[in-house]
């Protein structure tokens, strides 16, 4: 029970990411039907509304989380986490532009 | 108590990166993803031939496509559909693309009695709006073009249906032609006018050159991140518009490649590239024309009657004479 609580931020940051693209897919889905022009800034409202509530649900998490636990483990999954959560600015390393 | 706060830190910091990161690129994405249709301002009338208007769907997801179907004309006078050139026009334009003379290019063709088809591809002149994939999804309406010249009623009935067909593309049009005829064998002949190997490259540098409101002109790190969120919210995989991966497959069929040497667009190295993949299987039938000082789908602009001469004779050759 204690390492499921200090395993929270990370596990809250999978689940949020899972729901955010699962609810963008649905979004295209359904709004794909109304055709491109009614799809594209849906999907856009969509994933960037969902972006920062799920922003604002995950910093809650991680304030509690910090409070709550302060041992070595917990600060160790932490910084983890962290990384987890930067990791999408490791694309930036994949760019190869045309001259 | 430090390495807390050190950790506190590290969150706020990779949460403020990754979401400022994630949301830019999602706005380029959906930036990259459209672009307003242009309209179409001359037909074929206009240079004196007869054409048809004509509708028909993409192959696999039934997006129907506007087009014309132009008869080619013998030098009798006669009209003919025996061997029928499917064109294909670049990026943000249409079928009529005054800026590589596209329309004048489809008349030179008809007139030495090659029948075009001649369509707007997705999202593109009046062609319902769709996103922009350059050639992953517009693949799809090149091969629709082919399944209606084989399967729907003829345009012209007393003219039937082509015996032969073949392609021409320019640009995003020559690369979209390119993956098209990789998988359909019934392109029985390809000219590519300044294909690119694979987009992504080119986007990542085109990315680099936008601007967006609030922060300017855009860091190319945000490139690979749009690519990837076109991906995520539109399902456009720029990644899988590759012509260099499928290329070597037109083999045996005859493909005719045309760059110029001034493209600053799609550069040279992506002709060179095309070429290598294109002539490395046996039995390879590639011929290269590089033009020189043209610059990016300028060839026709820049050499007129020798790029009609040089077409015509390539794909008198390899759908032979018209009926």
């Amino acid at each position: 029970m204690r390492s499921l609580r200090t395993a929270q931020p990370l596990l809250v940051l999978i689940a949020l990411v899972a729901i955010l693209v699962g609810l963008t897919v649905i979004a295209r889905e359904i709004s794909a039907r109304a055709g491109f022009l009614v799809e594209r800034p849906i999907v856009l409202l969509v994933w960037l509304g969902g972006l920062l509530i799920a922003g604002a649900v995950f910093a809650w998490v991680v304030r509690r989380s910090m409070r709550r636990d302060a041992s070595r483990s917990g600060l160790l999954l932490r910084a983890l986490t962290a990384l987890a959560l930067a990791s999408p600015l490791a694309l930036i390393l994949l760019q190869h532009p045309a001259p | 108590m430090l390495v807390k706060r050190a950790v506190a830190g590290l969150m706020i910091l990779a949460g403020v990166l990754t979401l400022g990161y994630v949301g830019i690129s999602s706005y380029i994405a959906e930036e990259l993803v459209y672009e307003a249709p242009k309209a179409i301002v001359k037909t074929p009338a206009s240079l004196g031939l007869r054409f048809a208007d004509i509708t028909f769907p993409s192959r696999g997801d039934r997006i129907n496509l506007k087009g014309w179907l132009i008869p080619g004309v013998l030098p009798d006078g006669r009209l003919t559909a025996d061997r029928v050139i499917v064109v294909v026009h670049g990026t943000r334009t249409n079928r009529e693309s005054p800026g590589d003379h596209l329309l004048e290019l489809t008349a030179a063709l008809a007139r030495h009695g090659f029948g075009v088809l001649s369509f707007d591809m997705r999202g593109m002149g009046e062609s319902p709006p769709a996103p922009l994939s350059m050639g992953t999804l517009e693949q799809r309406d090149v091969l629709g073009a082919v399944d209606f010249l084989r399967n729907a009623p003829p345009p012209f009935p007393e003219l039937g249906r082509p015996r032969i067909i073949g392609g021409l593309g320019i640009s995003m049009g020559a690369a979209t032609m390119l993956l098209a005829a990789s998988q359909e064998p019934a392109i029985a002949a390809v000219v590519s006018d300044s294909a690119y190997a694979e987009v992504v490259p080119l986007l990542e540098r085109e990315i680099a050159k936008r601007s967006i409101a609030p922060i300017g002109r855009v860091p190319g790190g945000f490139a690979p991140g749009a690519l990837v969120m076109a991906r995520l919210l539109y399902g456009v995989d720029f990644f899988a518009a590759r012509p260099v991966a499928g290329v070597a497959r037109i083999a045996p069929r005859p493909l005719l490649l045309i760059h110029g040497t001034a493209d600053d667009y799609v550069p040279m190295a992506n002709f060179r590239q095309l070429d290598s993949a294109a002539t490395s299987v046996p039995g390879a039938h590639v011929t290269t024309w590089i033009v020189p000082n043209a610059r990016h789908a300028q060839a026709f602009k820049k050499t007129g009657t020798e790029y009609v001469t040089r077409v015509v004779a390539f794909f008198d050759a390899a759908l032979g004479a018209a009926a």
